[in-house]
Formats: structure tokens, C-alpha cells, sequence
């Protein structure tokens, strides 16, 4: 039932939008756990205190794909110190975050599918005697086939990896909307072309670590670990530990980091409790860099062939995309990611036609999942520059090919999501006059050059990934004896900020000092169920959900200050600190509230809750569901590049972005946030990549895997557009992931810009870039040697 | 990740004294800044049983001047390279490879003598014991196929050191200690082109200087990096360059590559291009002998052939800034 | 393995305490001495969270041994803090929104002091190449950037 007066308490089914007064949402907020962070004194799981403590340690497969024989653990079991040795076997039911595609054991059984795949753990008081044991377990793997790229897993005599998915098709989505053979038909100019994408990893700073503690005497567990997702990670260990999961305790210490690697529940989360149980104790598993690329989940490597219509204005008449991704050897998130590649290719533009074939390849190479701008990122770089091309060639500038196809909301597009808000008109307006594109474009020296892309993101996913009835976000405030205002929260803040944000959401409604209030977040015996920090949901959703909790907990303040003055609740000005019967002296202060609203009930404890409205919920076809948001965040940037055509090396000199934010909460880590996902959208873009060699990740370290320095990060003006979206709170909506997207895009055509080429692969790493200039070298001799005079480079625009 | 091995460890506090246990200790290693042996052990490459820490050997950390040129002490610090007032001035070749290394908590630690002696690199081998075994170990170590070149029998680990070339060009030398006697052999003779033994230091022998000579004050130098990255990255490609030029014309010129071939290389020919003027037609054939000597192979995971036109560019351009010539519109060519 | 005894002098404190051999000087801090907040980021030298202060150079406890340390003096991220006050590089680091995860920020801020150290007026090249070998992968660098330079009163 997604009737939204059901879900939504202490408030009117569709109460009128919260409006921020500002003092302190809107306010630029330093983190309120800023502190532990810069002084050293934050615990993150590797750090946490844990008593007694085994060591913990995975076995992982040499084999890239082949038929578990025999694992024998007799030996290692033997070896002093060692507590537990498990296998597959010490599981109850395999895993998967997505509930129709749980395929994955957390050690392998059966067989096994990508090399690095754990089969076997041990627990032991030492590291020696862990190392000891590892060494003394016998994998017997038969060896099968094994596939390393989506089209050698789909050839027609290709061994199929899962049972029940012939051809190692995971997903194949085929969907149209409109009439596309009319829109093509009504084109001015139609082109195809066709990309593709290195896969990418999310590479967070902190280490995966976990730590489980299992007491037998009352068959309990506790879970300490790096998660973005308490609640899922809490479902799954209960699944694939066979407990029930009252018995169960998940807590989330400070994270470093996530984009994505840590939204699904993990292998050695799984496994770290299955030792602790096993062994009866405490174990910590601290994993390397190397694991954490063979757990990858990282955004995978994409082939896209598109191709648009476009009428002399600019205006798209129709969109035929057909996009395959490696997806690795489980199922994860990936057939989510499949389905969001074409949910939102097109959703940011008024197009009038789409037909969208994807496919969710299984290869045995590492699982892909879910990394920041899930699904959309190579998309929309394949989008934004089509349209450039195709800009160049009708003669229009690529800031007028954007404006011929902006969507007026309130909008409803071709795929059933619903638009209410849309910022990019002075998205685009800003990073044109800020970056000076009027009078600088097309006069700037030869290799240097300005490009511009658009992109948008959900703020949360309308369905959620188990869908129970249950509200989308939750938040419980306690109010005691001491004045003090607990937020009980489940939202994983993992840098981003959620916990000072709600802490403002909450005093801006309340109107008290941000000092009054404490965060207490993401441990399952103490906070509401939360769906985790993804999808850029928690602003939005557990943000409306705190603005409800905070009303309901300002409403029983304000009732009991009016019962101790004697007066009417409607005659009281509440004023946070102080209230007021409104036109007289009489006030009352805060403590005083507190003291009359705990008169015969004792410790406040209010809820909020929130869901999103039916109509954003997306449309009735399959896979309708992933793209729908109640609210869409917008960006647009300008990229302004030098190529050196010598080296092939390409400098990011500046960025210029404006990000739809719908209202900033916390200006302070919305600006953050966004120069943050422009970066990462830069190094995808620039330099970073994984390889495999038959299988074996060629770049499991952080030398190889080329996250940016400081030294070529460029400075990244933000400009913060709000559109006040009708459905967030405050209006506010995502500012972590839209504008990662148009990032890539913006390079590639600053690059054409800039040295008339227009690469169509990622990253644009030096070797590549020069290759392609080498490219061109070559075929300009070509033409110079058959008498071709001189022309422009068709590759050129 | 492994854990680290188990190894003794000893604090000499001489260089006799380390080179004696060198001597006595068979597969003992020194340790100087750690910058490149602790990464390797870390990763089960290195096994060693004794560990000689070099750190409380004093007077290794001097860097003198005299009429005759430049002593380097072998613990003086990439940091103190890239810093040192008078190299910065004089040898700037060498301040600005020690400043092209990692980062600064790298630079450091780390020391020119262990920057010489840096162990050769490949994609193959710098991996895990876990990714090691599973890849069924390589030529270089533990295994009987180098896995960069199945057919062949040699091993292809690059050279990755910054400093070499840098000092190659100035025509350094290198004093080296052992029990039984020092010698002093052109730094160029501290290698040979093998991946797996490049070093022609003996087991027990200790680098403990470096020596450049004083050269004429006309001589300027300069190197320049090939890499993914602003900083951390190992060289691509590295190109060192001594240039004297007169009036446009090339009066002495030495170029040294690395991060190409399994050592460091000083550039054959060059001699051809003295007492030629600096044109386009000189740049080309500079190019081409760096194409020709640059060996790279796949020992990276960027292409080979990549960074040996990068070599090439970079050699093209640090001549002609070194020479203060400015290049044509049109381009140097690279091919 | 025999252990041998190593004094040296950590935040201001003597300290002598028996390591191994094989002690790195990142495992030594976090586990023996206690101080949780120098990090490890990678497998070894290649990211720069574990940044400590050696003798007041900028160095990579993760890839240094415990045992060359030997009279050395070592500053970590706990030691910034005067009598509960926070530096002014950790004051910018919270108020410029210099971290986010956090997790890159003691290295970082320790590279940062080692550069306000010798140059207190660092130019944004000066910055960049200080904290070079220092990867973080939240903010894009932009507010580290500025957060350096508030510190140093610019």
C-alpha cells in the first residue's frame, strides 16, 4: 500500500512543503563529526577496541572458473591456535542484494567463478597460525572454460556460469517508448556511433575490515563493519547464517569512504561472522588493497552503440541505444545497473522517442555492482557527446543543441519518471557565463579548449530494493529530562555528511542551537531501520522523514508549553530557546517546555517517517522501477582542457558546474559533495581503469589504479542552483552523484574542441590520446597520398 | 596481503661493519630508506634472512663540494637532492629527478644510494604472493616463463629509478666499499640489461658515494617524466639531457633514458648530433635514436610503444628548453 | 623471534617497548602505542594515510620499521592538539570541510604540518606538491587546498 497518509505520521497526507527560515538550514555547517575526523580520535572498524580477538582470514580461488571437487581442511584444523576453518558449506543460503538474483555464497560452493573468489576461511589467535592454516587447506577445483569479456561469455558455445541463465545473459532489457522509426524518420540528421568504457572501481581510502562477535551462551552476534547498508548486511547475515535476526546487532562505526563498494552486503562481512560463530569468539578480518579489487563491485566495462535524430534546431526527435556491460560472475546489483543505463540515458531531455536494448553479461572476472552515478555514468557520456557531434555538424553551438530539448516541469517523461523540479536552464546559463564560453570558445590557442556536458540523478530510488510496505525512511527523536534531543537514526552517514544534516533539519525546525542535538547513528539496537546510504537517498528521504519528526516533536512541545501558560497552542510563538504567548510578555523557556511536555508521560520519544508519492514511483512495464525518484537533481559543467599533443597528455585546467540541488541544507557540504563527484567523475574520465590478465586484476594496488593526485586535480567552481523541489525537504535533492556524470563528457568534447579530436573510449589516458592523434596523422597522409585536398577532419566536431 | 616476513636485523655503525655482514651473512640485504625493499617484503617478494639498516651509519648523508665536483653521500635524501641550493643551481638534472620521486614522505626516506640500486619493475612482479602463485610465478622470480615475453628466455623488468639518468648524463661515478677493498666504477658499469640481475654490485658490496665531476659552467641539465600522474607514479619513460649549445649549435649533448629497458641507458650517438645547429631536422634524428635504444616492453600496464614516443617527445623538448630553442609551429615530429 | 628493546620518543613522550624485527612502524603506533588515528590506506607506500612526522620530515609509517626508529622522534595526528585546543590546520581541516570520510585526514593534515613547518606561507603549488603523495578520494582536493591555506592565515 503506497498510500502516503498510511505512511506518513504527525502530519497531513500531503502537508505543504516545509520552508526554511535558515537558521540553520541553508547555513554552511562544518561536519559535526568533524572533529574525531581531524583529530584522529574517529574509530573506524580496523580501529575499534575488541578484547580478546582471532584473527581472521580468507582463502581465495586461483581457478577463474571450474567445479569445486574437494576442499580439505583436516590438516589446517589441526594446526595449533587455529579456531574455526570454514567453507560454502558453513553456510545456510546463498546472497545477493537483489532478492530475485541471490546467487553468490559468501564462500564459494559448487564452483567457483572469478579468480580471488574466497572458498575458505580461518580464524586463528595469530597471524602465523592463520598463515599456517591457509597454507594447509587443498583446493581441489576442476577447471571449466573461462570467460574474461562480455563477448567471449556470449558466444554461442560459451559454458554457461549459472544454471538457470543460458547464454550468461544475467539481464536483457528491451524497451521502446514512442514512435522511434517516425522520429528518425523526422530527423534532419541522424547519427550512430559507438563507445567504450574501462571498468572502474570505487576505491574509498579505508581498507574493508569487520569485526563479529559471537556469544554462544545466548546465540547472539554482533557486527561491526565498513557498510553503507546496516539493514541489508543485517537481512543477509541472518539469511546466510541461518539466525534469527532479533539475534543479530549491526553497527556501523565511523566509514571511510563507500561510492558504492559497500552497498551491497560483502563476502567477508558474511564471513568474518561465520568465523565468529564457528570459533565461539571475537574475530576481526582486515583485508588488503588486492582484496578489496578482487571484491570490486566497481562500475563495469560498457560497450554502447547509439544513435539520435535531431531536427535542424537541435531538438532530439528520437534515441535507439543498445549498451552491454561485463557484469562479472554475480548477480549483485547488476541488473539494476542495466536497467538505470537506460532509465536515464534519455530522462534529462524532452525526447519524443526511445528504444533501449541492454544487456547484463556474467564473465568471470570480479562481480560489478553499484558506483557512484550508478548505471548512467558511460550513458550519459556517450549522450552528451553524440549531441556535440551532431551540434558541430548542424552548425549550432552545443549550449543551444541543450536548450532545444529542456523539459518545462511539471513533467512526466516518455519512461514514467516524474519531473517536478528542473534547474538546468540556470545550470546552463551560469557555466556559460562563468566559464566566459561566449568570448572564449573557438578562440582559444590550439590545445586548449572548453567542453560542456549535462547530467541529472535520482534522489533515492522510489522502490526500494526490498519492498515491504514499510515507509522509505524512519527517524525517532528522544527529548529528556536533560534538554538534550537524541536523533535516532539508522542513515549510514560514511562521509557525506547525512548525520549533520539531519542534526540541521531537525534544529531548524525545532529552532534550536545545533549544540542541542546529538546524532546517534546506524546500530541496529539502538536506531530505526534505515535502507542505507545509496541512490543518494538519505537527504531526501530520511531528510523529510527528520522535518516530520521534529514537527511531531515541536507540536507536543508547543501543546505542553501552551497547557503550562494557560493558553491556546495556536496562541504560542515558538522561538526554539524561548516561547512566547503571542502579544504579551508571558514566556516560557525551553527547559520549561521540556519540563511541562514530560508532566505525566515521562521521556519524548516522537517518529517521522516518509514516503515517496505514488506518481514517482515510476510506470507499470518491467523494469520501471529503477529511475524513479521523487526528485531529480541537474548539473551542467564546463570543462576547460590543454592537450599536450606531443605526449597525449590532456590538464584539466578548470571546471565550472552547476549543480540543482533544490535547496541547499548544508551550502558548506553540498559544494563538497559536488567538487567531490566531479573529481571522481575525472578520474574515470583521465586515468583510472582495472585490467585483468586471464582473470587476475593487473592494477589491485593503488599505484597501478590511477586515483588523481592532488597535483593535476584541477579547481572546480561550484554554483549551487535551487529550484526548491516541491517534494524535498526544504526542496532540497541529491548533491552527491548528478554531477559525476556530465564530467566525462565535457572532457571528451573539450578535447575535440581543443585538438579536433573526438575520443570515444575512457579514459582518456596519454597513450590513448595519442594514439588517436597518431590516428589522424595517419590518415591525413592517407588522404595527402590519393590527392584528397585538403579538408577538415570529419572526425572533427 | 601477507604479513611481513621474519628477518634479523642488524644497526651497523660503519660501513665496514655492514659490509662484513653482508660478507657473513649470505642473502643478507641492506636497508636504506626502505622505500622499495619493506613494499616488496610487504608482499612476500622479498624474503631476506638479515636486514643491514644503514640508518645509524653516520656520515653517509653528506653532500660535499669540491674543485673536483660533486660527493654524494649514499644515504643523502631524495628530499635533501631536491632542496640542496647549489644541485638545484648547478645540477639541476639531478634536483629535479630526486623531486620527480613519489611523494614526500617517500622522498624522505629515500636515498640517492638506494635509488641507484632500485630493483628492477614489472607488472608480473610486483603483485602478492597470493596473485604471484596463482599466475604461476614469472622468470624474474620463482617461475620459468617471463609472462611478457612467453617465447623468449630473458627477463624484461624495467629500470624505474629517476635518479640514473639524471647522474648518468653528468657522468657520474660510484664508489662502492666491500671487506676486502673499495673501487670506483663508472656509474654506467653499476649495470647491465638483465631484468632479473641488473646490478653488477657484489653481494657484499655496500654504494656508499657518488661522485660528479665538476663540469664547465656552460653545461646545463634538466630531466623530464612520463607518468599517469601528477606525482606517485613511477617513470613511463624518463629522459635526462646535458646540453652545452652555442649559438644554436649543440656543442656537447648526453641523453639517458629510464623506466625503458631493464637499466638505465645513456643514449649511443648522440656524438653524431654535436656541432650540429638545432633545427627540426636534428630533433628528428635525436627522436629517432631515443626510438631506436628505448627498449620498452609490456612490462607496465600502459602500452610499450607509448612510452617509447613519449621517451622520444620528452627527449625532443627538454633539448630544445635546455638550448633555449623554440620549436616551429609545426611540431617536433615524433615519428 | 627475538625482540629487542626500542626507545624512542612518540608526541612528546619517552617511550621503550620490545618490537620485533619485522614490526612495521605503522602496526607499532596503532597496536602498541595505541594511536588508532595513523591509518593504513594501502598495501604499502602507495597513498599516504599512514603520514606521520619522523625528526619532522613527512614519512610513511606503513612502509617504515619500527626498530629504525631507534631515538628518533615521532609525531602523529594525536599530537596536534595542545591541551584540547586543535591546530590550526585541524580548526581549517573541520571548518573548510578539508575532510569528509576522515580517513585520508591525519596523513594528510600530517603532511600539511610538515610543509607549515618550513614554508607558513605555501603558495597553492607549494600545497600541492607537499601533500602529493597523499591520496584522498572524497573531496576532489579543492577544500583541502583551502583548508591549508586558512591554516596558514591566508
Amino acid at each position: 500500500m503506497n498510500d502516503v497518509s498510511r505512511a506518513t505520521a504527525g502530519g497531513p497526507a500531503r502537508d505543504a512543503p516545509a520552508i526554511a527560515q535558515g537558521r540553520t538550514a541553508g547555513q554552511r555547517t562544518p561536519l559535526i563529526d568533524g572533529v574525531e575526523k581531524v583529530t584522529g580520535r574517529a574509530r573506524y572498524t580496523a580501529d575499534l577496541p575488541t578484547g580478546e580477538t582471532l584473527v581472521g582470514r580468507i582463502l581465495r580461488s586461483p581457478i577463474a572458473h571450474g567445479v569445486i571437487r574437494r576442499i580439505d581442511a583436516a590438516a589446517a584444523r589441526s594446526i595449533p591456535g587455529v579456531r574455526a576453518v570454514i567453507t560454502g558449506e558453513d553456510f545456510a543460503a546463498p546472497y545477493g542484494v537483489i532478492p530475485i538474483a541471490r546467487n553468490e555464497w559468501p564462500l564459494a560452493r559448487g564452483k567457483v567463478r572469478h579468480r580471488g573468489e574466497p572458498v575458505a576461511a580461518v580464524a586463528a589467535i595469530d597471524e602465523a597460525s592463520v598463515e599456517a592454516a591457509l597454507a594447509a587447506i587443498v583446493l581441489d577445483i576442476e577447471p571449466l572454460p573461462a570467460y574474461f569479456s562480455a563477448a567471449a561469455a556470449r558466444a554461442a558455445n560459451a559454458v554457461q556460469l549459472h544454471e538457470n541463465k543460458p547464454g550468461n545473459i544475467e539481464r536483457e532489457v528491451d524497451q521502446a517508448f514512442g514512435d522511434v522509426d517516425a522520429g528518425f524518420a523526422a530527423a534532419d540528421l541522424v547519427r550512430e556511433r559507438t563507445f567504450h568504457y574501462a571498468e572502474v572501481a570505487h576505491g574509498q581510502i579505508e581498507l574493508n575490515a569487520a569485526v563479529a562477535t559471537y556469544e554462544p551462551e545466548r546465540d547472539r552476534l554482533t557486527t561491526h563493519s565498513v557498510t553503507q547498508v546496516p539493514y541489508y548486511l543485517h537481512l543477509t547475515l541472518a539469511r546466510c547464517l541461518g539466525m534469527d535476526s532479533s539475534q543479530i546487532r549491526v553497527v556501523k562505526p565511523f566509514v571511510g569512504g563507500g561510492f558504492g563498494h559497500r552497498v551491497e552486503p560483502l563476502n567477508f562481512e558474511l564471513v568474518t561472522a561465520a568465523l565468529a560463530r564457528a570459533a565461539g569468539g571475537t574475530v576481526k578480518t582486515e583485508l588488503s588493497r588486492e582484496d578489496g579489487f578482487l571484491t570490486h563491485r566497481g562500475r563495469p566495462e560498457t560497450d554502447i552503440r547509439l544513435k539520435l535524430g535531431m531536427k535542424k534546431s537541435g531538438a532530439i526527435t528520437a534515441v535507439d541505444c543498445e549498451i552491454v556491460q561485463r557484469g562479472g560472475a554475480y548477480g549483485g546489483y547488476g541488473l539494476v545497473t542495466i536497467l538505470y543505463a537506460g532509465a536515464l540515458l534519455h530522462a534529462l531531455y524532452k525526447v519524443p522517442a526511445v528504444r533501449y536494448r541492454g544487456y547484463r553479461v556474467y564473465t568471470n572476472t570480479p562481480p560489478c555492482g553499484a558506483m557512484r552515478g550508478h548505471g548512467a555514468v558511460d550513458a550519459r557520456h556517450a549522450f552528451e557527446s553524440l549531441l556535440d557531434i551532431m551540434a558541430g555538424e548542424l552548425g549550432l553551438d552545443p549550449f543551444a543543441a541543450r536548450r532545444a530539448n529542456l523539459i518545462v516541469p511539471p513533467y512526466r517523461t516518455l519512461n514514467d519518471l516524474q519531473v517536478n523540479s528542473y534547474g538546468i536552464p540556470d545550470c546552463l546559463d551560469w557555466v556559460e557565463r562563468a566559464s566566459g564560453w561566449k568570448t572564449r570558445r573557438g578562440k582559444l590557442p590550439r590545445g586548449r579548449g572548453l567542453g560542456l556536458a549535462c547530467s541529472h540523478y535520482v534522489s533515492g530510488s522510489a522502490k526500494p530494493v526490498h519492498w515491504s510496505g514499510e515507509p522509505h525512511a524512519v527517524i525517532n527523536l528522544k527529548l529528556d529530562f536533560d534538554g538534550g534531543i537524541t536523533i535516532l537514526t539508522g542513515a549510514a552517514d560514511i562521509g557525506q555528511g547525512s548525520s549533520t544534516l539531519l542534526a540541521q533539519v531537525v534544529a531548524e525546525v525545532l529552532s534550536v542551537p545545533l549544540a542541542r542535538i546529538r546524532v546517534i547513528a546506524a546500530d541496529s539496537a539502538l536506531t530505526p531501520k534505515d535502507n542505507g546510504s545509496y541512490s543518494s537517498r538519505v537527504s531526501f528521504m530520511v531528510g523529510n522523514a527528520a522535518i516530520r519528526a521534529a514537527q511531531e516533536m515541536k507540536r507536543v512541545l508547543v501543546t505542553a508549553a501552551a497547557k503550562r501558560l494557560e493558553v491556546h497552542p495556536e496562541d504560542i510563538e515558538w522561538n526554539g530557546d524561548h516561547c512566547r504567548v503571542a502579544g504579551t510578555d508571558r514566556t516560557l523557556d525551553f527547559a520549561g517546555a521540556v519540563d511541562a511536555a514530560l508532566v505525566d508521560t515521562g521521556t519524548l520519544t516522537v517518529k517521522g517517517s516518509w514516503s515517496t508519492p505514488p506518481e514517482t514511483q515510476g510506470g507499470k512495464f518491467r523494469g520501471a522501477a529503477v529511475g524513479s525518484t521523487a526528485g531529480f537533481s541537474y548539473a551542467a559543467q564546463v570543462v576547460e582542457v590543454v592537450v599536450d599533443e606531443d605526449t597525449g597528455a590532456v590538464a584539466v585546467e578548470r571546471v565550472w558546474v552547476a549543480h540543482d540541488c533544490g535547496f541547499a541544507i548544508n551550502p558548506l557540504a553540498v559544494e563538497g559533495q559536488v567538487q567531490g563527484a566531479v573529481w571522481m567523475g575525472m578520474g574515470q574520465a583521465l586515468s583510472e581503469e582495472t585490467q585483468y590478465h586471464e582473470g587476475l586484476p593487473l592494477r589491485p594496488n593503488m599505484l597501478d589504479y590511477r586515483v588523481p593526485t592532488i597535483v593535476e586535480s584541477p579547481p572546480i567552481e561550484v554554483k549551487l542552483v535551487e529550484s526548491r523541489d516541491p517534494l524535498g525537504p526544504f526542496g532540497a535533492k541529491e548533491a552527491s552523484e548528478g554531477a559525476l556524470h556530465s564530467f566525462a563528457p565535457a572532457l571528451a568534447n573539450a578535447i575535440c574542441d581543443a585538438i579536433g579530436i573526438r575520443l570515444t573510449d575512457l579514459p582518456a589516458s596519454p597513450d590513448r590520446v595519442l594514439e588517436a592523434i597518431q590516428a589522424r596523422k595517419r590518415r591525413e597522409r592517407l588522404r595527402a597520398s590519393i590527392g584528397v585536398s585538403a579538408q577538415p577532419d570529419p572526425e572533427r566536431h | 596481503m601477507e604479513r611481513m616476513p621474519q628477518f634479523d636485523l642488524r644497526r651497523p655503525a660503519s660501513i665496514a661493519e655492514a659490509a662484513a655482514l653482508l660478507a657473513a651473512e649470505p642473502g643478507a640485504r641492506l636497508l636504506a630508506g626502505g622505500t622499495d625493499l619493506l613494499p616488496k617484503m610487504r608482499r612476500g617478494i622479498e624474503r631476506p634472512p638479515v636486514l643491514v639498516d644503514l640508518g645509524a651509519v653516520r656520515d653517509i648523508s653528506r653532500i660535499d663540494y669540491a674543485d673536483a665536483g660533486l660527493a654524494l653521500g649514499a644515504g643523502v635524501t631524495l628530499s635533501q637532492l631536491a632542496m640542496d641550493g647549489r644541485i638545484v643551481h648547478h645540477h639541476r638534472a639531478i634536483a629535479e629527478a630526486a623531486r620527480s620521486v613519489a611523494g614526500p614522505g617517500h622522498r624522505s626516506a629515500a636515498t640517492i644510494g638506494g635509488n641507484l640500486c632500485l630493483d628492477t619493475r614489472c607488472v608480473f612482479y610486483n603483485q602478492s604472493e597470493w596473485w604471484r602463485a596463482t599466475n604461476h610465478y614469472c622468470l624474474k622470480l620463482g617461475g620459468d616463463v617471463c609472462h611478457v615475453a612467453p617465447q623468449g628466455s630473458h627477463c624484461h623488468a624495467a629500470f624505474c629509478g629517476d635518479l640514473a639518468p639524471a647522474l648518468l648524463v653528468l657522468g657520474a661515478s660510484v664508489e662502492l666499499c666491500a671487506s676486502r677493498g673499495a673501487r670506483v666504477i663508472p656509474l654506467s658499469d653499476l649495470y647491465r640489461d638483465d631484468g632479473v640481475a641488473h646490478l653488477t654490485l657484489e653481494p657484499d658490496e655496500v654504494l656508499v658515494r657518488v661522485l660528479v665531476p665538476a663540469r664547465s659552467p656552460a653545461l646545463v641539465s634538466g630531466y623530464r617524466k612520463a607518468r599517469a600522474r601528477g606525482a606517485i607514479d613511477f617513470p613511463l619513460a624518463g629522459v635526462a639531457c646535458a646540453v652545452v649549445a652555442r649559438n644554436g649549435v649543440l656543442a656537447e649533448l648526453k641523453v639517458a633514458l629510464t623506466g625503458t629497458n631493464s637499466r638505465p641507458i645513456l643514449l649511443t650517438g648522440t656524438e653524431a648530433l654535436v656541432g650540429r645547429v638545432i633545427d627540426e631536422a636534428t630533433l628528428s634524428a635525436l627522436g629517432k635514436l631515443v626510438q631506436k635504444q628505448a627498449s620498452p616492453m609490456r612490462t607496465t600496464v600502459t602500452q610499450s610503444n607509448y612510452r617509447r614516443q613519449v621517451a622520444a617527445a620528452l627527449a625532443q623538448r627538454l633539448v630544445c628548453e635546455l638550448a633555449g630553442y623554440e620549436p616551429s609551429a609545426a611540431r617536433a615530429s615524433m615519428s | 623471534m627475538t625482540k629487542r628493546l626500542l626507545a624512542l620518543t612518540v608526541n612528546g613522550r619517552m617511550r621503550e617497548d620490545a618490537v620485533a624485527a619485522n614490526l612495521l612502524l605503522l602496526d607499532y603506533l596503532r597496536g602498541t602505542a595505541g594511536l588508532t588515528g595513523t591509518k593504513q590506506g594501502c598495501d604499502g607506500g602507495e597513498c599516504g594515510a599512514c603520514t606521520v612526522l619522523i625528526d619532522g620530515q613527512p614519512r610513511l609509517a606503513c612502509i617504515t620499521l619500527a626498530a629504525a626508529c631507534e631515538g628518533r622522534v615521532v609525531e602523529t595526528i594525536e599530537s596536534l592538539a595542545i591541551e584540547g585546543r586543535m591546530s590550526r590546520l585541524q580548526q581549517a581541516f573541520h571548518e573548510k570541510l578539508g575532510t569528509q570520510c576522515g580517513f585520508c585526514t591525519p596523513g594528510m593534515i600530517m603532511a600539511a604540518e610538515a610543509l607549515l613547518r618550513r614554508n607558513p606561507r605555501p603558495t597553492d603549488a607549494d600545497i600541492r606538491e607537499a601533500l602529493s603523495g597523499n591520496l584522498c578520494r572524497c573531496t576532489g582536493y579543492v577544500k583541502i587546498i583551502e583548508s591549508v591555506h586558512a591554516a596558514a592565515g591566508g
